[in-house]
């Protein structure tokens, strides 16, 4: 009976958080939905004896993955979708039709095959931490020691991308835009009440302190 | 007690969600999220099915899953900021062809 109910509660919040998602036009929105459908889940692990999943999810999930997710449309200043005519506005309806589908078949496939009358074992143990992790390093070793390999190729692309951009911006001259403003004076860090008087001159000439507008500001910098 | 029908229920539910997203969102970070969506509802698969048929293998498997979606999160914000220093702009439809 209480599981029944824990069950509706979370499944209810995991779906209403999924379909916020992808309702919302603004990406922070999303975001936060998005957690709410992680923590969901991880309550939902909870329910299916499996607390070291549900810990991990919310750590790994709800904690450094939405947090780079977030940081992101921080710094990229990620307005709401502007309202302009889609160029494709008959695919969303495809789009809609085709997840019916999908939703069909696989209620097809759930109902034709034998899972229906799985009901729960007589007693569930095997979430603990201890048989994960003997798993993990006994049997399951070699995709433990794979795994360990992506995560180094993530780091070398990750760094790679980011090099890639920074160089660019430092060619030209787009990075460090507001550091040459003010009347030929070239701001370096260090400096303090100088700087900080220079860059807000700077800030007040050039109108307004977006990136985009320093960027241009940069790049019509390093034509002259 | 719950059946495990339900789970994998629930997880179709949140799967088919997670591709429609992907098929009508046009901002990448929202389409990013929407796989993010997509990933979790296997998920929740794996561990239902770990936990009805007392078997820790599915456990593992989401742990796996989750590293990849580490290590995919880490890679596609790069490429997601990458393409917003070239276009100024997260819409895909401004990014279909590929070249500057």
């Amino acid at each position: 009976m209480w599981s029944i109910l824990l069950f509706v509660l979370f499944g209810g919040l995991a779906v209403g958080c999924a379909v916020a998602v992808v309702a919302q036009r603004n990406p922070l929105y999303s975001a936060i939905s998005l957690i709410g459908v992680f923590v969901a889940l991880a309550c939902l692990y909870m329910t299916l004896a499996a607390p070291f999943i549900a810990a991990v999810q919310v750590i790994v999930y709800a904690g450094a993955i939405m947090v780079l997710v977030v940081f992101v449309i921080m710094l990229l200043n990620v307005e709401e979708e502007v309202r302009r005519p889609v160029r494709l506005q008959h695919m969303i309806v495809v789009g809609v039709l085709l997840g019916a589908a999908l939703a069909a078949e696989t209620f097809f496939m759930l109902t034709a095959s034998g899972t229906t009358r799985v009901g729960p074992p007589a007693v569930r143990d095997v979430g603990s931490t201890t048989s994960v992790g003997t798993g993990l390093f006994t049997e399951y070793l070699l995709p433990f020691e794979a795994t360990s390999v992506l995560i180094l190729m993530a780091l070398v692309g990750a760094i790679t991308l980011a090099r890639q951009g920074r160089d660019r911006a430092a060619a030209g001259g787009g990075g460090e835009a507001p550091g040459g403003a003010a009347g030929g004076q070239i701001i370096q860090p260090g400096f303090t009440a100088e700087t900080g008087q220079a860059f807000a001159r700077y800030q007040i000439e050039a109108g307004e302190a977006s990136a985009p507008a320093e960027r241009a500001a940069g790049r019509e910098e390093e034509k002259h | 007690m719950v059946p495990l029908s339900f789970y994998l229920a629930l997880s179709a539910v949140l799967f088919t969600i997670g591709v429609v997203g992907v098929i009508i969102k046009r901002n990448a970070i929202q389409m990013f999220m929407c796989i993010e969506l997509m990933l979790n509802a296997v998920n929740l698969t794996f561990v239902a099915f770990s936990s009805y048929f007392n078997d820790v293998t599915g456990q593992l498997f989401v742990f796996i899953v989750m590293t990849v979606a580490a290590a995919e999160a880490a890679v596609g914000l790069g490429i997601i900021l990458a393409i917003f220093r070239n276009r100024e702009s997260l819409d895909v439809d401004e990014a279909s062809v590929l070249r500057l």
